[in-house]
């Protein structure tokens, strides 16, 4: 149901933080709120990062310290590296300013599925927790953040810590994808009527696309992180030498997430910076279209160069020289980026405020780590330079110089329309110039003591080797920006605790999230704006656009008088994370707390299915125009296929590399049976014709036909389970275990993930067909069952492939 | 126009009228006859030399005919075509990337 603000009542709620008690926090789906718990909770983890960062740069200021213990110490850099990506800069980017920001720049009441937004944040906040429990339990993980195999399996690394951490990153994956579906969806489908993708603010611009590679990027990590957990928990060797693999595979699965993570990390950045920028140089962005354009490619082009952190693996000439060129190539709307924000100061009339201190040091580091990268771009030069110091230097200055001092310049920037506070700016400039000499002191000498010789992930080293020096000089560095946080964190407590508020446009703003109250309202927008140009509230207040400040659209009035509908806060999301978390838990402690938690998931993903059957639909309701004529959750469903597409492909794409390369049979030619495959495929195929004509019956309101027609479809669906039983049993029986070789491990995986999936889709259509005895899924909620009828078609079409791929073709072409 | 009425513009235009049951059926046969044509070129040896070309014509045939007809992309908004194309060609292109890259790196397979 949907929570119904009396239009009397909307002048009164001028306040998102003021709504409710503590509990409130827990089950809201407020998209400001939610933005508000991300920031907390990664800023709460960069100042663990922090102390972890600061007791390694004490243990490394002195030659042959041991302040720190080598087990200590590769525990604090795992961890210190994961959770800066992970559970700071990533979550920053995308979930806190994602949140505070995107919507109110595109004229949105909220996100278009807050409930899954509000589970991303509980999932990413369960599976950091679980992360970091690892520390209770025998130490952190100590593999590197980057988890290279085969340092990573259980011979070499026994016990729990790489199992938290290999579980915890697949929570925090799904965290990631949910939360990137939900923007994607959001900003396809729910901006102010005219605002066209080219009038968009360029800040949405780079989530859009920062989103999409999140999409792209996580499922071949996930995919990596599920072999590898199989390794450790059942004793394949997708890793291992031992059975004919390579832990290579790691490195191409784990890079072709980490070099778009990096963009993932970098683009939210890059879009304050083009907010701030131009907003404190009284000027208009210079070269809008180009600056999108840019954003595109980058996110294009930054799918194809994850072969560069490779070099020194060997991948051979042709590979090197392909990702070398599209490393190069990406340089290029990096730097048309760079040239716009420059050409964008040109002539300003600066606001030499702290956020715009922020954006020029964001500038300069920033092109400092660009360039260092640049120079990575060349096999020849990173084979001196990888594994040493300098990548140390150029990946903080890319990461810290860059993404982190833009959301610095971030947070400065939107702090007012958050709180509706202003921030000291005696204590801003203080932090600032803290934290930008802190932070040049400790990782510029990086770049000398690198081409020194100097390695990484060294716990100590000898005093022979004279890096003492600049080693002390950065360990005081890191405590001089140490300083700084603190200053910062002072300065937000004076902030809140100040009597002064900020009024609705304190920067004389651009972007519609200031034409709204400091803080905004619980529904943002009393009156949901038309946009007419790019800078839209800048032209409201100075332009031609004035005429046209009259809302698109009339709130609703209903029978009762009521106004603004918002959907209503929700107890599931937090229930499901906590349910995916005892998954987690289980797979390590106790393996029926496995099943309590997919008990947990399953009924907390009923109770969000139906608890509130239409929010995300056409927004024309919400807007009252129909410019885009598009579904959200249909939009959604889709964007997820696409993703999940990515997931098999990479399954596909292992099944692919390690055919024919088994050390010992039975293989594909000796074992496969084609006409029980045949069988199920055809079985397969006709469950889709049911499945079509359960959504055709729905349509026409004919649900008792419809419900046959589900029952018919999951039905087929079992049949075909009890084929892929039958064949894993008789498999099983003549030696093919998950251990035997390497067909045995990619075989089971790929198809047995196809056979969850066909698993999850009869209980999918099953829930269906029962609620629809209760009258829970009449013909006007027909999209329920078409959502259920894409995924499994889904199903099926990868079922297609796998069959002529892995059956007929290996048949005859594998050994 | 009232926003109720925007909105029922919107479905419609959105769930423009898709295939007949019978265009449904028609289809299960013809995905039927593709997957026994699959399976007949797999036993006959004269198809042999072709056969890998020719399982990939009928099974990226079978593919986009439940994609179109049974997903509907053929009848529903071009936007849906436009989320999913580029996703799946990119899941195809990591899956030629892996099988070129590894195997180059790793060598021929040691039993072919």
């Amino acid at each position: 149901m949907a929570v119904a603000i009396p239009q009397e009542a909307v002048r009164g709620r001028e306040n998102y933080l003021r709504e409710g008690g503590l509990l409130s926090w827990l089950i809201t789906i407020d998209h400001k709120r939610i933005g508000v718990l991300y920031g907390l909770t990664s800023l709460g983890f960069m100042g663990l990062a922090g102390i972890e960062a600061l007791l390694m740069r004490i243990q490394l200021a002195q030659p042959d310290n041991h302040f720190l213990s080598a087990d200590v110490y590769n525990q604090f850099f795992t961890m210190h590296g994961t959770t800066m990506i992970f559970l700071v800069i990533m979550p920053l980017g995308l979930g806190f300013f994602g949140n505070v920001a995107m919507p109110l720049q595109i004229g949105a009441r909220d996100v278009a599925f807050p409930r899954l937004n509000a589970l991303s944040y509980w999932i990413f906040l369960f599976g950091a927790l679980f992360m970091y429990s690892s520390f209770l339990f025998g130490g952190g993980p100590d593999a590197g953040w980057f988890g290279y195999a085969n340092l990573t399996e259980r011979f070499f690394t026994p016990g729990t810590r790489v199992d938290f951490w290999a579980i915890g990153l697949i929570i925090l994956g799904f965290s990631s994808i949910l939360g990137s579906l939900n923007f994607f969806v959001t900003i396809v489908n729910m901006r102010a009527p005219g605002m066209t993708f080219m009038r968009m603010p360029i800040f949405v611009w780079n989530i859009l696309v920062a989103s999409i590679l999140v999409l792209v990027a996580f499922p071949p990590l996930t995919v990596g992180l599920i072999f590898l957990v199989m390794d450790r928990f059942i004793g394949t060797h997708f890793y291992s030498t031992v059975a004919g693999a390579t832990p290579i595979l790691w490195q191409h699965l784990f890079w072709i997430f980490g070099h778009p993570e990096v963009y993932i990390l970098a683009l939210p950045a890059f879009g304050i910076i083009s907010e701030t920028i131009p907003c404190f140089s009284r000027k208009p962005l210079f070269g809008y279209a180009a600056m999108a354009y840019a954003t595109a490619l980058i996110g294009f082009i930054s799918y194809g160069v994850w072969g560069h952190h490779m070099f020194a693996s060997g991948m051979g000439p042709i590979a090197d020289a392909a990702f070398s060129l599209s490393t190069m190539i990406i340089a290029i709307p990096t730097g048309i980026k760079v040239y716009s924000w420059v050409a964008t100061t040109w002539g300003g009339d600066f606001v030499k405020n702290t956020s715009f201190y922020y954006a020029l040091a964001f500038v300069i580091q920033f092109t400092i780590g660009g360039l260092t990268g640049v120079m990575h771009a060349q096999p020849a030069m990173d084979l001196q330079q990888n594994g040493s110091y300098f990548i140390v230097a150029h990946f903080h200055y890319v990461i810290g110089g860059g993404s982190l001092f833009a959301f610095l310049s971030g947070i400065y920037y939107w702090w007012p329309k958050m709180t509706g506070k202003m921030m000291d700016e005696r204590l801003g400039k203080l932090n600032f110039w803290l934290i930008c000499i802190g932070f040049n002191m400790t990782f510029f000498p990086m770049h000398i003591l690198g081409l020194g010789g100097m390695p990484r992930r060294v716990y100590t080293y000898g005093a022979g080797f004279h890096w003492a020096f600049w080693n002390m000089f950065e360990t005081v560095g890191a405590f001089v920006m140490g300083v700084g946080i603190l200053v910062f964190v002072i300065a937000i407590i004076q902030s809140l605790m100040s009597a002064e508020t900020a009024v609705a446009d304190p920067w004389d703003g651009r972007t519609l999230e200031w034409s709204i109250p400091s803080p905004p309202p619980i529904y943002n927008f009393a009156e949901i704006p038309h946009v007419h140009s790019k800078d839209a509230f800048w032209e409201m207040k100075h332009g031609r656009a004035q005429e046209s400040r009259q809302p698109a659209a009339q709130p609703e009035h209903g029978a009762g008088g009521h106004g603004i509908h918002m959907p209503a806060p929700s107890l599931f999301p937090i229930l499901l994370a906590a349910g995916l978390a005892l998954v987690g838990i289980g797979a390590i402690a106790w393996l029926r707390i496995t099943f309590v938690g997919v008990l947990i998931v399953y009924l907390a993903i009923i109770g969000m299915g139906f608890e509130y059957g239409t929010y995300g639909e056409h927004p024309s309701k919400e807007r009252g125009d129909d410019a885009f004529p598009l579904d959200s959750r249909k939009v959604g469903m889709w964007t997820f296929i696409g993703s999940e597409s990515l997931f098999f492909a990479s399954l596909i794409g292992t099944y692919m590399v390690y055919k024919g390369r088994d050390l010992v049979g039975p293989t594909a030619k000796e074992i496969l049976e084609i006409p029980l495959t045949s069988f199920s495929t055809f079985v397969l195929l006709m469950s889709s014709l049911l499945m079509v004509l359960a959504l055709a019956a729905f349509e026409r309101g004919n649900i008792r036909a419809g419900r046959n027609w589900l029952f018919g479809t999951a039905g087929l669906g079992c049949v075909f389970l009890g084929g892929q039983a039958y064949e894993f049993t008789k498999f099983f029986r003549e030696g093919v275990t998950l251990q035997h070789n390497l067909f045995g491990q990619t075989f089971y995986t790929l198809v047995g993930f196809h056979g969850l999936h066909v698993l999850l889709g009869v209980i999918w259509l099953l829930t269906l067909a029962f609620a629809s005895f209760k009258g829970m899924v009449p013909k006007k909620r027909a999209l329920a069952v078409e959502f259920g009828g894409l995924y499994w078609h889904f199903v099926d079409i990868v079922w297609i492939v796998i069959f002529s791929l892995i059956y007929l073709m290996d048949k005859v072409t594998g050994a | 126009m009232s926003t109720a009425q925007a909105s029922e513009l919107a479905h419609e235009h959105e769930e423009a009228p898709r295939a007949s049951t019978r265009v449904y059926v028609e289809i299960a046969v013809v995905l039927t006859v593709l997957t026994v044509l699959e399976i007949w070129a797999f036993y006959v040896p004269a198809v042999q030399p072709i056969l890998i070309p020719l399982l990939m014509v009928l099974s990226g045939a079978k593919f986009a005919l439940v994609v179109m007809f049974y997903m509907h992309l053929k009848f529903d908004h071009r936007a849906y075509t436009a989320i999913f194309g580029p996703l799946l060609t990119l899941g195809a292109f990591i899956v030629i990337a892996l099988m070129i890259i590894l195997a180059y790196f790793l060598g021929a397979p040691p039993t072919a």
